[in-house]
């Protein structure tokens, strides 16, 4: 890790790790990060083992060598935190590489990058889920080893964020370097609040050994159960019906009712669902932690001013789980680590009053990570297109728990001083707000008119709406626009009403609207530019849902402008992928493919935005809305391209810098 | 004269690896192993190869030994042989190699003795070739670096 803080603390910061081999130290320039990575390599193919060496030693990496897996993990235990990575074949006489693979990761907590010359999906599959960050296939390139060192930093942001460590002395070390460098509220947080919950989690860990060994290929063909999205709904469904406490395996089995699945797969994963609580509730009480948790992500980035990719990096690590807390309790479950950064809790009186909207958007999303059946879709679903009061009303009351607007926080912000506020409510609504306005605004500023649909709204959306906070910079076309029965606010219900699974996405874009709002606390303006794109994502959407004919003009441009930003920010972008391919899983193959293209085109940073809406929302609206939706989204994939090419890049940066700078902040921050 | 041998050693090079290429017997790894060369390690080429001929023959004679010993070979083994085989082949390039490893693979996932027998004695073959070729291809740049040696200092002169 020593190599890591380096990239945290660029010059100074010590040199290498004493340990350090000293095998082409002497190309090592202090400072220029993944120079002098300590890298293992691990194969009984001599060949191998040698062209690897030289090639590692070309990217100025420190490697060691080593022949037999037995004797690598000896040395790996003697010299803990001596290594940055490990590669390590998969075939090997002594030991299997899967088996090797898993002690490093129980013991030391390394990121292991397999290697094998079998490059079918079964053999890469088995890299994957025994935990390999990667798996190369022989013959191995240098262009692929140049770039081995993501894999370190990315398990250095998970591991500070995360508390599904094994708890070995190695991590505490870790956590305790790693506070140093970063003096980061967030990496204390997670230490402090570590010990207990790493003791336990340890244990669960040990307990998937023998599964694990188990899925070795010379014992058996066993299939280890994956739990995918939809069976961890069963599962969570399951469980709220039996109530968490009176939840026993064997029932739990027997309501979700899968063929294959053995009460010895539910035990272990509840037992982890378990611990998830736990560790939630866990989190509540030291609250406290939570705002500051928050910034604390936003401050290495703000050192590592170089390595400018990194912090997005983070960023999305950070922005990314809290909204997602379903996914995030999704791929804990499955085994992936996961930031707990993002640990909030549902007590609702705390979070108010936390002074940081960040804590407070997150309860949101517990709610909706454990209190969301899917019965609550279906009606949803019926009433969207009604976009009447009582459809809106009923939504609301439908989540309950978090779906009830906090107005009151707004008010102490000053933003809506004399109107009247309504207190018991969440933030979401907040948010949705703000994500209201910065539609609204979109919407005005490009296009003239705004076709609007007279929607009754409930009182108290009237009261709120802050129009005032968008009148300022908007034109009279805008102020027209502004009455209360704006189009805006009947996007929103649409988006509370859409789905099951697009509840919890589109707080998570407000989610990341506050994000946005505390990055900019930190003073990285340009994520934020990315995470408010997010927000804006949603309305799009929901408006294109919902309003069938009239607002489609300014759907598409609403697009348009958030897709250019995008174009800035891939790293944002792709964090907001990674959220929707989550959630995309869940409605089958047909969205899983729309999501892979998803990821393709935020590799690019900057693409054909229609072809990233479309394959966004595309799919998973006609998955659920059939007919009705479909043809609207191919008008708007029409539409849409020319709007791209008008909306410059350079147009459309100062409109959200205006909008995050004035708007936003003075919600979030007065 | 000796300048003459030093450009004549190198195209001869030149024109066996081009038909060892235009053969398939290597590929491109062949020439990141090449470029992998430099100061450091001067020898870098033939000091792999040398690894992998010691290993691969060691390798052969097991599975000829594995084939040949009892009526029921045990696969598993042959299987764990041929990956490693396969994977320090496609380390130098010997693309050949590979290519009918992945064949007697095959025979042996299936239990295939007869294939077996086939692909294994295929494979000698194409190892064979390989090492001559390739120690064609060493003899002569030991050649040419002898030359460049010899014609400097007559260039001094």
């Amino acid at each position: 890790m020593d190599a890591l803080q380096r990239v945290v603390q660029p010059p100074g910061a010590g040199g290498y790790g004493p340990h350090a081999s000293s095998r082409g130290g002497d190309l090592a320039v202090p400072g220029q990060f993944p120079v002098g990575l300590r890298v293992l390599v691990v194969d009984d193919d001599l060949i191998c083992l040698r062209v690897l060496e030289q090639m590692l030693r070309r990217c100025s990496y420190n490697v060691t060598t080593c022949s037999q897996a037995t004797v690598a993990l000896n040395l790996l235990r003697e010299k803990k935190g001596c290594f940055d990575i490990v590669l390590s074949d998969v075939h090997m006489p002594d030991m299997d590489g899967y088996k090797l693979l898993e002690h490093v990761g129980l013991e030391m907590d390394l990121p292991v990058i397999m290697m094998s010359g079998d490059g079918t999906t079964n053999a890469v599959m088995k890299g994957i889920r025994h935990g390999a960050c990667d798996y190369l296939i022989k013959p191995i390139r240098p262009e692929e080893l140049k770039n081995i060192w993501q894999h370190v930093v990315r398990k250095k942001w998970n591991g500070n964020k995360e508390i599904e460590h094994s708890g070995s002395l190695e991590d505490n070390d870790r956590q305790k370097r790693g506070s140093d460098d970063a003096d980061g509220s967030a990496v204390n947080e997670g230490a402090e609040g570590l010990p207990k919950t790493q003791k336990k989690r340890s244990n669960p860990k040990e307990e998937d050994d023998p599964e694990l060994d188990s899925d070795d290929p010379a014992t058996s063909k066993k299939p280890r159960v994956v739990w995918s999205v939809e069976l961890h709904q069963q599962f969570v469904s399951a469980v709220n019906q039996l109530g968490i406490d009176k939840a026993v395996p064997k029932r739990i089995l027997e309501l979700m009712n899968v063929p294959g699945l053995t009460r010895e797969n539910v035990a272990s994963h509840l037992q982890k669902f378990r611990l998830y609580l736990k560790r939630l509730s866990g989190v509540a009480q030291q609250q406290g932690g939570i705002s500051s948790s928050f910034c604390g992500p936003g401050e290495p980035n703000v050192k590592l001013g170089p390595l400018g990719r990194f912090d997005i990096q983070a960023l999305a690590a950070s922005g990314q789980i809290p909204p997602q807390t379903l996914a995030a309790l999704q791929s804990e479950l499955l085994g992936r680590p996961t930031s707990n950064l993002v640990l909030p809790s549902f007590d609702q009186s705390t979070l108010l009053q936390a002074s940081m909207q960040v804590s407070k958007c997150l309860p949101v999303e517990h709610g909706v990570a454990f209190g969301q059946p899917l019965i609550k879709c279906p009606s949803n679903v019926s009433k969207q297109y009604q976009q009447s009061i009582l459809s809106t009303q009923d939504a609301s009351s439908g989540f309950g728990p978090w779906q009830a607007t906090s107005l009151s926080t707004v008010g102490n912000n000053n933003i809506v001083p004399g109107s009247s506020i309504q207190s018991n409510n969440t933030l979401m609504d907040i948010f949705q707000r703000q994500q209201h306005q910065y539609q609204h605004k979109q919407q005005l500023q490009q296009q003239q008119q705004l076709p609007q649909q007279p929607l009754p709204e409930p009182s108290r959306l009237i009261n709120v709406q802050p129009s005032c906070l968008v009148v300022p910079q908007s034109s009279a076309g805008f102020q027209a626009a502004g009455s209360p029965a704006s189009v805006n606010q009947s996007s929103t219900f649409n988006r509370s009403t859409v789905i099951d699974y697009s509840l919890p996405s589109y707080q998570g874009n407000a989610a990341l609207n506050t994000g946005l709002a505390s990055d900019k606390d930190l003073k990285t303006p340009g994520v934020l530019s990315g995470y408010s794109v997010q927000g804006s994502i949603s309305p799009t959407l929901s408006s294109s849902l919902a309003n069938a004919d009239s607002s489609s003009s300014c759907q598409l441009r609403n697009p348009s402008a958030n897709y250019n930003i995008i174009g800035q920010e891939p790293g944002a972008v792709s964090n907001f992928c990674n959220i929707q391919g989550s959630y995309d899983a869940k409605s089958g193959e047909a969205i899983d493919q729309g999501s892979l293209k998803d990821l393709g085109f935020v590799g690019k940073g900057s693409g054909n935005p229609s072809l990233f809406t479309v394959d966004e929302f595309g799919p998973p609206l006609k998955h659920i809305y059939s007919g009705k939706v479909h043809p609207e989204n191919g008008a708007s994939r029409i539409k849409r391209e020319p709007s791209f090419d008008f909306v410059d890049a350079k147009v459309s940066i100062p409109v959200l810098e205006q909008l995050s700078s004035n708007d936003l902040m003075s919600v979030f921050t007065e | 004269m000796l300048g003459w041998g030093v450009e004549f050693l190198r195209a001869e090079m030149n024109r066996l690896l081009a038909l060892l290429f235009h053969q398939g017997v290597l590929d491109e790894q062949f020439l990141q192993l090449q470029q992998l060369q430099d100061e450091s390690s001067p020898n870098f080429v033939s000091e792999v190869i040398t690894i992998y001929f010691h290993e691969s023959e060691k390798l052969l004679r097991n599975l000829r030994l594995l084939l040949m010993e009892r009526e029921l070979s045990d696969y598993k083994k042959m299987e764990i042989h041929l990956n490693q085989m396969m994977g320090s082949s496609s380390s130098i390039g010997a693309k050949r190699v590979r290519n009918v490893c992945v064949a007697f693979r095959a025979a042996s996932e299936q239990n295939n003795h007869a294939g077996c027998l086939r692909a294994l004695e295929l494979l000698e073959h194409e190892y064979c070739y390989l090492k001559n070729k390739l120690h064609e291809l060493f003899q002569m740049e030991q050649q040419r670096a002898l030359a460049s040696v010899v014609r400097y200092p007559a260039r001094h002169n």
